[in-house]
């Protein structure tokens, strides 16, 4: 191999590595220009529900989806979920959903308690380490991904509290493409916090 | 290929211990007696730690337990917590270097000689922007029973 070809090869690296803040908006805003076929498939996982209906992240194809992962012990966590509970009531209609993913090791018997409490108005699964390794070990909460409705990632992903407009920008810009994908009619939902809360407060896992 | 490029230097932030104990110095005590272990604790800058008796019931406390020994571990008493604004809660935390102290008795039971106290500090860290995954840090603190 040429010096020539290293040295390109390690100028794609450095690039690749100084997309990786999550917070970027230089970086957003490229991600945004991206065609389809240069951005990644989200990975697709299967988990239940608050509910204990059974959901896999592919039943969402057709729609933008903010994917959250969060955990009820992170404080900036908590900053962000009033905005998405807003994201989820102004563009559900229009195709968009919010999917939020607890990390909670404790889970059920602390996450529902919190989904009662807070009244929030999304999904909300319960995730494992599978999940967890499949998007990068999430280490840090909250971590945040924009998928557009062909299932695939669109922008970076947001390590970390981000601004409320950012995510804003990033749902109309996706809402505004057009749909490539066929639409899939995900699994029908009922937000846990209008349940009865006999429901919530089950101890089942 | 792309989502660990995209995650690396995160990563990598996330791996690094918030949190460290200073390994202790043995504890010299007689059949009987008592003596107490300052444990000192020490959060990276830029980070805190939930306080003992965090504000909201979700929080993950700080905890420090010991585990059945030679010493039987008779009160844990936490430093006063600072308060810091996370968006418009006031949280009760730990930050920068601190002790926690324990006030170990020993049992009946214990013989003279060399022996180990084990124990386990239980945090969760975070700074203004994101938390970290509850971790567990093992003490060991060597004995002396004369």
């Amino acid at each position: 191999m040429s010096l020539k070809v290293l040295a390109i090869l390690a100028v794609a690296a450095a690039l690749a590595l100084c997309s990786c803040s999550g917070t970027s908006s230089a970086a957003n805003s490229s991600a945004a220009g991206q065609q389809s076929a240069d951005r990644k498939a989200a990975p697709d996982f299967t988990l239940k529900d608050a509910n204990g209906q059974t959901v896999k992240l592919s039943d969402y194809r057709g729609k933008v989806v903010l994917l959250n992962f969060w955990a009820t012990w992170c404080g900036p966590c908590q900053l962000e979920i009033p905005w998405f509970m807003e994201f989820e009531q102004e563009f559900k209609s229009k195709g968009f959903e919010v999917v939020g993913v607890s990390m909670d090791d404790d889970g059920w018997k602390v996450v529902k308690p919190y989904i009662a409490a807070h009244k929030l108005n999304y999904r909300i699964l319960l995730g494992d380490e599978t999940v967890s390794q499949l998007y990068g070990g999430l280490d840090a909460l909250p971590t945040t991904f924009m998928i557009a409705r062909d299932g695939k990632f669109a922008f970076s992903p947001h390590i970390g509290l981000a601004g409320k407009n950012e995510y804003l920008s990033e749902i109309e810009s996706l809402l505004s493409t057009r749909q490539s994908a066929s639409a899939q009619r995900p699994v029908p939902f009922v937000p846990a916090a209008v349940l009865r809360p006999a429901v919530l407060s089950s101890p089942a896992e | 290929m792309c989502l660990p490029l995209f995650c690396a230097p995160l990563y990598c932030q996330a791996q690094q211990n918030k949190l460290s104990v200073r390994p202790p110095d043995a504890m010299t005590l007689k059949r009987g007696g008592t003596a107490v272990e300052n444990l000192r604790v020490e959060v990276l800058s830029g980070f805190h730690v939930n306080s003992d008796k965090p504000k909201d019931e979700f929080l993950i406390p700080l905890k420090l337990t010991w585990a059945a020994g030679p010493l039987e571990a008779k009160s844990i008493t936490y430093p006063k917590p600072e308060e810091v604004k996370v968006g418009a809660d006031l949280l009760n935390v730990f930050t920068g270097t601190f002790n926690i102290q324990t006030e170990f008795k020993t049992s009946g039971a214990a013989q003279p000689g060399n022996a180990t106290m084990t124990g386990k500090l239980r945090y969760q860290a975070c700074n203004n922007e994101m938390c970290f995954r509850p971790a567990t840090i093992e003490i060991k603190v060597p004995v002396v029973i004369e």
